[in-house]
C-alpha cells in the first residue's frame, strides 16, 4: 500500500482489537492468559490490528467489533455528535473504523463513521472560522487527528492570508521573490 | 533541498497568489519619459508624460513607488461600483457577484502603494472589507450544508485569493467525506440536505454559483 | 533604446512565453502527481533569461538609464522565479515518488526531463543504497527487497509494490474549465455511489474536484488547476 511509509497508518494500526482463535496454534506467546507457549482454540487475545488482520485473513482467528464502536457511543454520538470525545475513543477513529469494518464484518460501522463526521465536521468549520485567535483547547481535546488537521488546515490558511493582509508597505510585492540583484540601483 | 510553503493542501501560498495578480494589467499616468521597454512579457510604453498607458501591476507598482507616475484605479474600485457590488452581495443568499479573480490581491497592492490615486480610500476599503466578509460568510454558510456524498463542489464566481483561503479545509473535508461516505453500503440511505433556492445540484454536488 | 540595441524581444514577438510557463507553474505546483516536462517551453524560456541577462549586463555597461535596468531586471526576475520553483516543485515530487515512477516505464519515458531521468536514476540507487546498508540486508532474505514487503521464490507478478507510495490522485483540486467541458468528458468517479447529476462547466467555471476525474482534461489543456 501506498501507506507503507506513513506514520499515521502505522499508529492506528498499532490499536488493539479482540479476536477469538479459531485454532490452536503453537509456539507463540501471545495470549498473556496462557501459562504454555500457545494459544487455545477458542480464547480470546487482544491483538494489535495489524497482525489481527494478517490471521483474519487467514482465518486463525475471528475479529471482534472493538469498544469504541460499542453501542454506548453509538448512542452518544446519535444524541449529540459534536459533544462526543471521541479521541478518548481513538485518536484515530475513523481511519481505525475504516479498517476495521472489512474485517469485522460490521456493515453498521461505516454509517457510524460517516453520520459523525457529517455533524462534527460542521463544528469544527464553525470553530475553526470564528474567533480565530481564542484557542479552543477544551473543544480540540474531543477532536480526533483527522478533526484537528481539518481545524487547523483552516486556522493556518486563514492566520497566512490575515498576515499577507496586514504585509502593509514594508513587503514589496517583488522584493519577496527578487534574487541577489548584480545591477546598480 | 526543494522545500517550499507548500503540503498536500496549502499548494499556494497568499504571496503566490499576489505573484499571480501582480501580472494584471492596469492604466497608469506617467510624469516622465521613458523608452518602450521590451521585457520578456511583452512591449510597453514608450512612456509620455501624462499620456495614459497600460502595464502589468507589479510594473506599475515599481514605477510609483518611485514617483514617476499615478496610477488609475480599476473602473470597479469606485465607492459607487463597490457599494453596488456589496448590495447585491447582501441580497443574494447563495451567489455570488461577478468581481474580478484578482481583486483582493489588486486591492490591496493599491491600498499599500497608491493610497493618493484612491479618491474616497477610506470608503473603498470599508466597503471592501465588508465585501469580502459577506461572500465569506456565504462560503462558510454553502460547507456547512455539504451533503457528504459530493464528488465534485461548483464555485463559479469565488475569487483567487478567496479559493486559496478555503482550499486547504475543503479539500481536506471532501477528502475525507469521500473516503467515508465509501464506507457506507449502498443500500443505507443516509439523508442529503439540499441547498434550497437556484441551484440544480441533486445529492452529489453542491454549487455556489454566481451570476 | 536609449543605447541603440534592438530589444530582446525581437524574434519573440507580443504574445510571449510567461503566460504558458505560468500555467504550467500553477498546475505542477497543484497537481498531486507529476506532469509531462514542457520540454520546448523550458527550453525556449531559458533561452529568454539568457538574452536577457546579457542584455540587462549591456545596459549596465552602456550606462544606461537605472530605472530601465531595474525594471528589466525585475522582469528577469519574475521569469526566473517561475522556472526555478516550476523545476522545484517537480524535484519535490520525484523525490517523493521516486520508486513509483522508476516503475512505471511509460509515465516515467513520456513526463520527465533528460536530466529528471538522470536524477531519479541516482536518488533512487542512493536510497536503495542507504536502507540495503543499513535495514534490509540484515533482513531475513525474502524481506529485503526495497518494493514489496515480502518476496516468495517464485517471481509472482501479481504481487503488489506495496512499499511505493504513489502519487494520491484522489486530491480534491480546484480547477477552471478554458472550454465547454461536457459530463461526458469527465472521468468516472471513483466513488462507487455514482449519484452524480452530470457534471459540466463552462469556461472560467471553478469546481472542487478529484484529480483523478480531471486528469485527461489537464493534459489536453481542457482546463487548468488554480
Amino acid at each position: 500500500m501506498a501507506n507503507y511509509y506513513d506514520v499515521d497508518d502505522i499508529i492506528t494500526e498499532e490499536e488493539n482489537i479482540s479476536v477469538i482463535f479459531q485454532k490452536a496454534v503453537n509456539g507463540v506467546g501471545i495470549d498473556p492468559g496462557s501459562e504454555k507457549n500457545c494459544v487455545e482454540q477458542g480464547s480470546k487475545v487482544e491483538l494489535p490490528f495489524w497482525l489481527a488482520s494478517e490471521l483474519c485473513l487467514r482465518n486463525t482467528v475471528v475479529a471482534q467489533v472493538p469498544a469504541c464502536f460499542d453501542e454506548k457511543t453509538r448512542l452518544e454520538v446519535q444524541a449529540d455528535p459534536a459533544c462526543v470525545d471521541l479521541r478518548s475513543r481513538s485518536p484515530y477513529f475513523y481511519e481505525f473504523g475504516c479498517k476495521v469494518a472489512p474485517v469485522t464484518g460490521d456493515r453498521t460501522i461505516g454509517f457510524l463513521l460517516f453520520s459523525a463526521f457529517k455533524s462534527r465536521y460542521k463544528e469544527v468549520l464553525t470553530k475553526a472560522h470564528t474567533a480565530a485567535n481564542v484557542a479552543n483547547p477544551k473543544f480540540l481535546s474531543r477532536l480526533t487527528k483527522e478533526e484537528v488537521h481539518l481545524y487547523e488546515a483552516a486556522q493556518s490558511s486563514m492566520a497566512a492570508f490575515k498576515k499577507w493582509r496586514k504585509g502593509g508597505p514594508r513587503l514589496q510585492p517583488a522584493s519577496v521573490l527578487r534574487m541577489k540583484r548584480k545591477s546598480t540601483n | 533541498m526543494a522545500a517550499q510553503s507548500c503540503s498536500q493542501f496549502h499548494v499556494f501560498s497568499a504571496e503566490e497568489i499576489e505573484f499571480i495578480a501582480e501580472d494584471e494589467l492596469i492604466e497608469i499616468v506617467p510624469n516622465m519619459r521613458m523608452d518602450q521597454l521590451n521585457l520578456i512579457r511583452g512591449d510597453f510604453g514608450p512612456f509620455l508624460p501624462q499620456i495614459a498607458t497600460e502595464v502589468p501591476l507589479w510594473l506599475a507598482v515599481a514605477l510609483k513607488k518611485r514617483g514617476k507616475c499615478r496610477i488609475r484605479p480599476p473602473e470597479w474600485m469606485s465607492v459607487e461600483k463597490l457599494t453596488q457590488v456589496l448590495e447585491a452581495e447582501r441580497d443574494s443568499e447563495k451567489e455570488f457577484q461577478v468581481l474580478p479573480f484578482h481583486y483582493v490581491e489588486i486591492s490591496r497592492l493599491l491600498f499599500d502603494h497608491a493610497q493618493d490615486d484612491i479618491p474616497d480610500i477610506y470608503m473603498v476599503r470599508s466597503l471592501m472589507e465588508d465585501i469580502r466578509d459577506v461572500r465569506f460568510h456565504k462560503v462558510e454558510t454553502s460547507l456547512e450544508t455539504f451533503d457528504g456524498r459530493t464528488s465534485a463542489v461548483q464555485i463559479r464566481s469565488l475569487s483567487a485569493m478567496e479559493v486559496n483561503i478555503v482550499r486547504p479545509f475543503v479539500a481536506r473535508a471532501l477528502q475525507a467525506f469521500q473516503k467515508l461516505g465509501n464506507m457506507v453500503p449502498e443500500t443505507d440511505s443516509v439523508p442529503s440536505t439540499r441547498p434550497q433556492g437556484t441551484d440544480k445540484a441533486a445529492r452529489g454536488r453542491r454549487i455556489l454559483r454566481g451570476r | 533604446m536609449a543605447s541603440g540595441s534592438s530589444g530582446p524581444t525581437e524574434d519573440l514577438g507580443t504574445l510571449t512565453d510567461v503566460e504558458p510557463l505560468k500555467r504550467a507553474w500553477r498546475n505542477e505546483k497543484a497537481a498531486p502527481e507529476i506532469l509531462r516536462y514542457e520540454t520546448h517551453l523550458i527550453y525556449r524560456v531559458s533561452k529568454q533569461i539568457e538574452l536577457l541577462e546579457g542584455t540587462v549586463d549591456d545596459f549596465t555597461e552602456d550606462g544606461v538609464d537605472p530605472l530601465m535596468i531595474s525594471l528589466y531586471q525585475m522582469d528577469l526576475d519574475r521569469i526566473q522565479f517561475l522556472l526555478r520553483s516550476y523545476l522545484r516543485i517537480r524535484l519535490q515530487k520525484i523525490e517523493k515518488y521516486m520508486f513509483h515512477l522508476l516503475l512505471k516505464k511509460q509515465e516515467f519515458h513520456e513526463k520527465l526531463s533528460k536530466e529528471e531521468k538522470a536524477f531519479v536514476q541516482r536518488c533512487a540507487e542512493d536510497m536503495k543504497k542507504h536502507l540495503d546498508e543499513s535495514v534490509l540486508s540484515h533482513l531475513p532474505k525474502n524481506y529485503q527487497s526495497i518494493l514489496k514487503q515480502f518476496t516468495t521464490v517464485e517471481e509472482d507478478d501479481a504481487e503488489v509494490d506495496d512499499m511505493v507510495p504513489e502519487p494520491p490522485l484522489d486530491t480534491f483540486v480546484v480547477c477552471i474549465a478554458r472550454e465547454y467541458v461536457g459530463p461526458s468528458e469527465f472521468q468516472d468517479s471513483s466513488d462507487s455511489l455514482a449519484m452524480d447529476l452530470p457534471l459540466e462547466m463552462e469556461p472560467g467555471d471553478l469546481s472542487f474536484i478529484p484529480y483523478r476525474r480531471i486528469k485527461k482534461l489537464l493534459e489536453s489543456r481542457k482546463v487548468d488547476l488554480v
